[in-house]
């Protein structure tokens, strides 16, 4: 396996930070070579030096993309922690719904945005509660957005399907059975589910204002990943896209306190949501 | 690691008491099925780590509707099946379905205990990330009580500091006016 140099170390976290927002520390160096061994292989590099030029001097970025989905940890599963999804079916979609209802006269708009999807899990959980909540009706219009920074993990949340693995983390049986059909060894999200939501790749680092506003914004286990500034940044734009009266839910071991003051913490049962000042 | 359980599922009696000998000389825990309506019934009743089955059997059930029950109960169960080789062809449709491997008949109990060693590992393996993910979880959820409980405790904090100081700032009381409000905060 060809090493890293310090200086390679240095130049290669630096690229990485500029496509990504994502901030290695020096102490995890080891990750860029665990992760990078096989693209050098693949595209035949000598060095890290040399991967970095092919990355840069590439003006299709497949190399960028690749570099993106190695080192993006898309760790992520279905009802993850279990409480923001207990949080939505009992209070963020009962009070949204009637918030909304009491301000328009048509089926009231539902506009849910998960910031970092990964493959797809955490907005199916979204799907599958609020279908379990409101049914198939018409009485509301529902936008549910995934989207990620890495090709490779929107695609899999595109096809919708997941291996035994993946399934049988976080996915009770009953909806195992419901809301899934096995494809082989793999299993595939129903296509009433996988209706409900769209995905697309963005990068948190740019800007998202032309995505519009929303009503709740899951935004989870993906800021741990930038440096201290660029949280702050983010949390802040994230609030400018918010409904006045919209839900901001984070990861749950992550917290806004000296990140974002117009956010204020509000718990309901177990769980902690955010909304604006 | 505790002995693995598997099922073995061969119409040919022979076949079916010759794995039986061999499996059990190697610590592994046997139950027998003569058929796959058999094994259908078996795996209803228990649960296994490994079906080792015919893929061709008499009677409703072959070695594909075995799979399926097995996957169906438990989708933890791992599946190899034994296959004449001009089925090969089956066996591997059948590994797309979920089967964890495939032998050929004759078999070869030397390349038999490799697979299953082979499905062994893997269990542990898959025992030892399990394991890591439950530790992780415990961490997660403690770490996560703490933060969320600081995270309202500072909140409050910040709340009340605003309250004071706009009770400060409040130029139409008294100073004193302000400070004694300002206290009672
Ligand atoms: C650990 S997963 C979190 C998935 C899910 N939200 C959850 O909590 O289970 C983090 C995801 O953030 C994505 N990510 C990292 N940097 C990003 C960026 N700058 N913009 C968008 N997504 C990013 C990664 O690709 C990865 O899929």
């Amino acid at each position: 396996m060809i090493k890293i140099k310090p200086d390679e170390i240095a130049l290669l976290s630096k690229y990485i930070y500029g496509i990504s927002g994502i901030s290695i520390d020096k102490s995890k160096a080891y990750l860029l070579e665990t992760r990078f061994s096989k693209i050098l292989e693949e595209e035949g590099c000598s060095s890290y030096t040399d991967l970095y030029h092919k990355a840069k001097g590439d003006p299709r970025k497949r190399i960028e993309h690749k570099i993106i989905d190695a080192i993006t940890t898309n760790e992520t599963l279905f009802f993850r922690d279990g409480g923001p999804f207990e949080l939505m079916r009992h209070k963020i979609l009962p009070e949204l719904i009637d918030a909304r209802a009491a301000k328009s006269a048509g089926s009231p708009n539902l506009r849910i945005w998960s910031a970092a999807a990964s493959t797809g899990q955490e907005v199916y959980s979204i799907a599958i509660i609020i279908r379990e909540l409101l049914g198939p009706s018409k009485d509301y219009r529902l936008k549910l957005l995934g989207t990620d920074i890495s090709d490779a993990a929107i695609s899999q949340a595109s096809y919708a399907t997941y291996n035994k693995f993946e399934i049988e983390r976080g996915l009770e049986r009953s909806k195992l059975t419901k809301y899934f059909t096995s494809a082989g060894a793999n299993w595939k999200i129903n296509d009433e589910i996988r209706a409900m939501a769209s995905f697309r790749k963005l990068n948190l680092m740019a800007p998202f204002t032309a995505l519009g506003k929303w009503d709740i914004i899951f935004c989870r286990n993906v800021a741990i990943y930038f440096t201290l500034e660029d949280r702050k940044k983010l949390f802040n734009r994230l609030a400018d896209v918010l409904e006045p009266d919209g839900y901001l839910v984070i990861g749950s071991t992550e917290s806004l306190t000296g990140i974002c003051p117009r956010f204020v913490p509000k718990r309901h049962l177990k769980s902690i949501f955010y909304q604006l000042k | 690691m505790h002995s693995l359980t598997i099922l073995v599922v061969d119409d040919d009696p022979v076949t079916r008491n010759l794995l039986q000998k061999r499996l059990v000389k190697e610590n592994y825990e046997i139950d027998l099925a003569e058929n796959g309506v058999a094994a259908v019934r078996q795996l209803q009743k228990k649960r296994y780590d490994i079906v080792l089955t015919d893929l061709k059997m008499p009677g409703g059930v072959d070695g594909i509707g075995v799979l399926e029950t097995a996957k169906e109960a438990d989708i933890k169960t791992e599946v190899i099946l034994i296959t004449a080789h001009a089925s090969v062809g089956n066996a591997i449709e059948a590994m797309k379905k979920g089967a964890s491997d495939y032998l050929e008949k004759p078999i070869n109990f030397d390349e038999l205990l490799m697979r299953l060693q082979k499905v062994r590992n893997t269990k542990a393996l898959i025992k030892n990330a399990s394991d890591l993910r439950e530790a992780m979880n415990v961490t997660e959820q403690t770490s996560a009580e703490t933060i969320q409980h600081l995270e309202l405790l500072c909140a409050d904090f910040q709340a009340r500091l605003e309250r004071i100081q706009s009770i400060l700032n409040d130029t139409a009381l008294a100073p004193l006016e302000r400070v004694t409000r300002a206290l009672e905060i």
